[in-house]
């Protein structure tokens, strides 16, 4: 059972969270692809892991995949973007200012609460199944995490610091540069973590709705197809994509703001 | 968990200790909050009226007076009961899976460290993965209908239940592990007495968020997979630009969401009456 006597974390210890991760998964894999020679396969229903791999390589070699996701990519670009841009600076106001705070608290609280993924076919049939559509959709989706964490990040800021800045003669840049941004960026970042999912969540209902091209047409076209082992090798995709986006925030996380690691 | 976010009411805790607040300090929030609220109404409602729109853009506009009054009327013919109820039914079978499911396995895992090191590869990608991508491969085996909503709700709640269970147990002081065990406790003495109460607080967060979840699960799986459902209304009404019967539908969701999630606060706050205030933390 876990640590009573806390040995230090050994090399050892991190290499056998690894190794038993990676058996975990081939057991996965092997009892997948072994269930098949009991079960009658039918490749209408199900796929299996080898078929799935193939397909993977096909569309890979044929670019589909690449053309597919490369697509989806500039909605989310747009719709990101314009989340980080919109939301940290809202955010930061809100937290610096509490009259703000207060107004805007409310409406807000209500936003978020609400599915507003609802709203998608409104916006796709307003704006069309282009990318301003999608871009809207990831937009709405994404901004809440900045707007919240930014306002979170302010409010984390010791007063002690800030007033230790003051009393020291530093200017109000000195206060941006030392203190709040230090403070805020690891918040902002774990709302970009949370902004990434939505936004993925976001490029999907856009796509399922009405799209001609994109990774989340190409799924739901495998679906109607049933081409199973293509539809897997598209979510196995989006899998791998998620996985390295919420990841690689997270490493980037605990690479740039190292003091963050105990909380 | 990931989110960050603090809710209103801890805020006030930052504030510089202000002796004898006069009432319009303590009425400020709630009366600007109003302000914000009741002004934004005011422009959605006046707007649409002062601009000339041209026809064809004036078909995906509303105004709140137009919602209030589809709603009336959704509530008042009872034309919204049978929907609410196929989206309620699928919402709650999947949430309470996922409870059923996430709770065991995350003090499981937060108790072995072997299950631990062999489930994270799995919890990491489908936690990372947006759980719409599974939609027409659970539409292909369910169906349209009640279960492939299920599935998909239970999926996207499962998670932050998991993942809170986890962190909870992760956190249980070992000393009081070791007192129980000295007294003769087996390991399920050991979960009932001190992991679980322990773990409280993080389970709550976690239920809060799959509340959240589960609803969005609800809306994505009707969206696309399903036949009856407020969901189903609110696309086919964007189909037939009947753009306040969406506003309604999204106004419901949005009020069973917050209602639940208050009633988890006030169930957390019921819970955790015995637990010494805690040092403020994020």
């Amino acid at each position: 059972m876990p640590d009573e006597a806390a040995p230090p974390q050994s090399f050892a210890d991190k290499h056998r969270k690894v190794l038993l991760g990676l058996l975990a998964v081939m057991i996965f894999l092997a009892a997948w692809q072994a269930a098949f020679l009991v079960f009658a396969f039918n490749p209408l229903f199900i796929s299996k892991p080898d078929l799935i791999g193939r397909a993977l390589v096909t569309l890979l070699q044929s670019g589909d995949l690449l053309r597919d996701l490369a697509v989806s990519a500039v909605p989310f670009v747009y719709g990101f973007s314009a989340a980080v841009v919109v939301g940290v600076p809202l955010g930061i106001v809100m937290g610096w200012r509490e009259r703000v705070s207060y107004a805007l608290d409310p409406i807000m609280t209500v936003f978020y609460a609400s599915p507003l993924v609802a709203l998608a076919p409104l916006v796709i049939v307003f704006f069309g199944v282009g990318v301003s559509g999608k871009a809207i959709i990831i937009f709405v989706l994404a901004v809440f995490p900045f707007i919240f964490n930014a306002q979170a990040g302010v409010r984390a800021v010791d007063p002690l610091l800030i007033n230790v800045v003051r009393s020291m003669g530093g200017s109000e840049w000195d206060l941006y540069r030392k203190v709040i941004a230090p403070g805020v960026l690891p918040y902002i970042v774990a709302g970009a973590r949370i902004a990434v999912g939505r936004g993925l969540i976001g490029i999907l209902v856009g796509e399922f709705f009405a799209a001609s091209e994109g990774i989340g047409y190409a799924i739901a076209r495998f679906g109607d197809l049933f081409a199973l082992d293509k539809m897997f090798a598209c979510i196995f995709a989006i899998m791998v994509i998620a996985v390295v986006l919420t990841e690689g925030i997270r490493w980037a996380e605990r690479s740039a703001f190292p003091w963050r690691i105990g909380q | 968990m990931t989110d960050t976010r603090t809710l209103p009411a801890d805020l006030s805790a930052g504030e510089f200790g202000a002796p004898g607040k006069s009432l319009w300090h303590r009425l400020e929030p709630t009366i600007l909050g109003s302000a914000g609220i009741v002004i934004l109404l005011l422009l959605w409602e006046v707007l649409p009226r002062i601009i000339t729109m041209n026809a064809g853009t004036k078909l995906f506009f509303t105004t709140p007076s137009q919602i209030v009054g589809t709603l009336w009327r959704l509530f008042s013919t009872g034309a919204i009961w049978e929907p609410l109820g196929v989206s309620a039914s699928g919402f709650v079978l999947g949430l309470g899976l996922a409870i059923l499911v996430g709770l065991p396995l995350g003090v499981l895992i937060g108790r072995s460290r072997t299950l631990n090191a062999m489930l994270d590869p799995f919890v990491t990608a489908f936690n990372a993965t947006p759980r719409l991508v599974f939609l027409p491969l659970v539409m292909l085996w369910f169906g349209l209908g009640l279960w492939t909503k299920v599935v998909i709700v239970f999926i996207g709640a499962l998670f932050p239940i998991l993942i809170n269970t986890y962190e909870g147990v992760r956190n249980a002081d070992r000393t009081l592990i070791n007192v129980v065990r000295s007294f003769g406790a087996s390991e399920w003495d050991v979960a009932r007495l001190v992991v679980v109460p322990n773990a409280m607080p993080y389970i709550i967060a976690g239920l809060r968020l799959a509340i959240g979840r589960a609803v969005l699960g609800v809306v994505v799986a009707e969206f696309f997979g399903s036949e009856s459902g407020l969901g189903v209304m609110m696309v086919q009404a964007a189909g037939r630009y009947q753009v306040d019967v969406v506003f309604s539908g999204l106004i419901v969701f949005a009020v069973l969401s917050l209602a639940l999630t208050w009633m988890v606060q006030l169930l957390e706050n019921r819970l955790g009456r015995w637990r010494p205030q805690r040092a403020g933390g994020e």
